[in-house]
């Protein structure tokens, strides 16, 4: 079941195309890269799916009937240049934001403390907003993006900003919501990061969508399938690539049979998605 | 539009404000300053009564002294037997302010006078001391033509006329007026229709302008409609600005009401609606040909009279309803200029013609006292951008009622209609970053939209 649909969403700003008929499903609970250069489309994309723009042309669904105003008090979005209101307390801004969500003043403020207190930033309630520091600020933003428990989130570029521990605090949090049933959209340049979290990904580029799918179906296309053995015998560690045709059985009790060698792994060769990502945005081949 | 996200809106925006520290400051600073306006120059025209000058008047011409009649703040006396130069020298000492010098009558029929002080004489004073003179001479010439029976044709030809104004009512009954409680009305509503426009459509652009530059705008927009936003900032700002002008009037009045409580006396007893508005920074000469600077109009009870006379229903009606229509279609069109810049130093080539007609409101404003039903005034009330301002400033004189319900038709019309335009230029121009906007492009905005 798919939480978002867009069928043939196009939008332009006067001459300029920003969306051409783009079609894609975003499958429920699962984490969705959303990938693309600078410039190709993905912000007016998730301004679309947010309904801060209205697109020109093509339709969206959310679970499957088309996209309401009051669709977006399940959505939970942070945009890639966070803002807050700088002279507004930490406490009072959260309450604020979470409001506008729909959810009650009671509502919002327990939900509110519980995150405070598990980021640890309990204290904070009553600074204001200028007195944090950029990493302080971002894990108020992740909470107000997270704190009306949103069926889809949509995140941008969410590790920016972050030092290695809160990115990590932030990762963790992500695989807890997807646990407890929310989808997620992430879009980033760190393709390291979608290798690890997303399921399934787009790819657009100058504002048309290149591919989709799940990520080990695509790494799996752009490759070669070759396979890769690591063994060790009295000379010491070797790498050995084999075709992709290689029958496996065979071929390892051929490995096997000679005496003192050890197998270290055996593993399908696939390419980084950011040689995918360069070759389908450049046509330049690294695979 | 979701009433209840505009509820949440309004309420940031008019907490936020008024919990500021700028908005206690402002709010006890400026009744304050305005006590302070309106009681130092009462305070001064009190302490200056009681000061008396005493003038040594030589006059040779023999017939001048006679007509230098004693008034409250000049006392003439006689010049004492001495030369007058060490008069002159030692005026202090012989306990004298001022020595006048009046030569002997010329061939002219006239004289020269010379007032010697050591500390200078108030325009006044002195005006008084050469109207006394040249009347003295227009005497002595007439005199000179040898007229029988002269000094009873004087008496009979001398007129002294006041002049009572009444505006007759629609049941025939005639008010007692005062064209100078008119035009010290009709000057300070225009002033503060103008004065909160400015001051409050401003910070509904600074406000914008903030919410863009931090960012927070686009998380705000992905929970709540763009318009949403718009006029939930703008109502909340709008209670901010009642809420701030009810504690003027309230605070000024007890300022005001304390002071002179304390002093002792009910300093508005001698309260000059003319020098009230002249303190405002009107040119006196304007003031003085609608409003003499003595008669009825210092008399409080005249005043008092002509206040309740005036339709006070009416101008309530009139002000609300051009105060809150004119700030909303200028803090919309605020809005929409905000929306388009990303720091306030890049909004002024934007703002100017939106300021314009607004000044040019106020100065129709500020000179309608003078001619209430001239054409100017008429198309200003009539014309939504100054009709705010320039209506209000009518209103006292009196506007007939299809001139009220037209301007006021009109001015909402105009809101709708800007309203909704500002609000595409809004909702396109919150999220457009990295480019200086011009004009041009808010009209691209607008079709685009």
């Amino acid at each position: 079941m798919a939480i978002i649909e867009c069928k043939e969403v196009s939008k332009n700003f006067g001459p300029k195309v920003a969306l051409d008929r783009v079609s894609l499903e975003i499958p429920e609970g699962k984490i969705f890269g959303l990938l693309g250069p600078n410039g190709a489309g993905k912000t007016t994309l998730i301004r679309i799916i947010n309904r801060i723009t209205i697109p020109n042309g093509g339709d969206v669904y959310f679970n499957g009937r088309p996209i309401t105003s009051t669709d977006v008090q399940k959505i939970g979005y942070m945009p890639e240049e966070r803002g807050l209101y700088r002279k507004m307390k930490v406490g009072d801004q959260a309450m604020y934001l979470a409001q506008l969500k729909g959810m009650s003043a009671s509502q919002a403020r327990s939900e509110l403390k519980a995150w405070f207190v598990r980021f640890g930033i309990q204290d904070w309630w009553d600074k204001k907003v200028e007195e944090l520091s950029k990493g302080m600020a971002q894990k108020l933003q992740f909470i107000t993006t997270v704190v009306h428990k949103p069926s889809l989130l949509i995140l941008d570029e969410p590790f920016s900003g972050f030092d290695p521990v809160n990115a990590e605090l932030i990762r963790k949090q992500i695989m807890n919501l997807k646990e407890d049933g929310a989808t997620i959209i992430l879009s980033t340049h760190n393709m390291e990061s979608v290798e690890e979290l997303c399921d399934e990904i787009a790819l657009i580029n100058q504002s048309r969508l290149v591919i989709s799918g799940g990520v080990e179906q695509i790494r799996r296309e752009y490759g070669n399938n070759n396979v890769e053995l690591v063994y060790t015998d009295s000379e010491g560690r070797h790498t050995e690539v084999l075709p992709a045709t290689t029958d496996g059985a065979p071929t390892l009790r051929t490995y096997l049979e000679k005496s003192g060698v050890q197998i270290n792994s055996y593993r399908e060769l696939m390419p980084r998605m950011n040689d995918i990502f360069i070759k389908l945005v450049t046509g330049e081949d690294r695979i | 539009m979701n009433f209840r996200n505009i509820k949440i809106i309004i309420n940031r925006e008019y907490l936020n404000r008024v919990k500021k520290k700028s908005f206690l400051v402002t709010t006890f600073l400026v009744p304050i300053l305005m006590a302070a306006l309106m009681l130092v120059p009462m305070i001064m025209m009190l302490t200056s009564e009681e000061k008396t000058k005493v003038i040594a008047v030589c006059d040779r011409s023999g017939i001048v002294a006679e007509s230098l009649e004693d008034t409250k703040t000049i006392d003439y006396v006689q010049a004492p037997d001495v030369p007058l130069d060490s008069l002159k020298k030692n005026m202090k000492d012989f306990g004298f302010d001022a020595v006048l010098d009046i030569s002997e009558i010329n061939e002219q029929k006239s004289v020269t006078a010379d007032l010697t002080s050591v500390n200078p004489m108030g325009v006044e004073m002195a005006s008084n001391i050469n109207n006394r003179i040249e009347s003295a001479i227009e005497d002595y010439r007439i005199n000179s033509y040898g007229i029988e029976g002269l000094s009873q044709i004087m008496q009979d030809v001398k007129a002294d006329i006041k002049l009572n104004t009444y505006t007759i009512g629609e049941d025939g009954e005639e008010k007692i007026s005062e064209t100078g409680v008119y035009a010290a009305f009709s000057m300070i509503l225009g002033m503060i229709i103008f004065i909160f426009v400015t001051m409050f459509g401003s910070m509904v652009m600074s406000s914008v302008i903030e919410e863009k530059t931090s960012r927070v705008v686009e998380v705000l927009v992905s929970s709540v409609k763009s318009t949403e936003l718009m006029f939930g900032k703008i109502i909340g700002i709008a209670c901010v600005a009642l809420t701030q002008f009810f504690l003027w009037i309230v605070l000024t009045f007890a300022l005001v009401a304390g002071a002179s409580a304390v002093m002792g006396t009910d300093l508005l007893k001698d309260k000059n609606p003319a020098q009230m508005v002249e303190s405002m920074g009107v040119d006196a000469a304007a003031v003085e040909e609608v409003m003499p600077a003595e008669g009825p109009a210092g008399d409080i009870s005249v005043v008092l009279d002509t206040i309740k006379n005036m339709d006070i229903g009416a101008m309530l009606l009139i002000f609300l309803v051009f105060f809150v229509f004119g700030y909303l279609l200028y803090a919309s069109l605020f809005a929409a200029i905000g929306s388009a810049v990303e720091n306030e130093g890049d909004s002024s080539q934007l703002q100017l013609p939106v300021t314009i007609p607004l000044m040019i409101g106020y100065f129709i404003a500020i000179y309608a006292f003078k001619a209430p039903d001239s054409a100017i005034a008429f198309w200003g009330s009539m014309i939504p951008f100054t009709s705010p301002i320039v209506m209000i400033a009518r209103a006292p004189f009196g506007v007939p009622g299809w001139e009220v319900a037209v301007s006021m038709a009109l001015l909402i019309v105009t809101f709708i209609v800007f309203a909704w335009l500002s609000a595409k230029i809004y909702k396109v121009g919150i999220l457009m970053f990295g480019k200086k906007s011009t004009w041009k492009d808010l009209w691209k905005w607008l079709r685009q939209s």
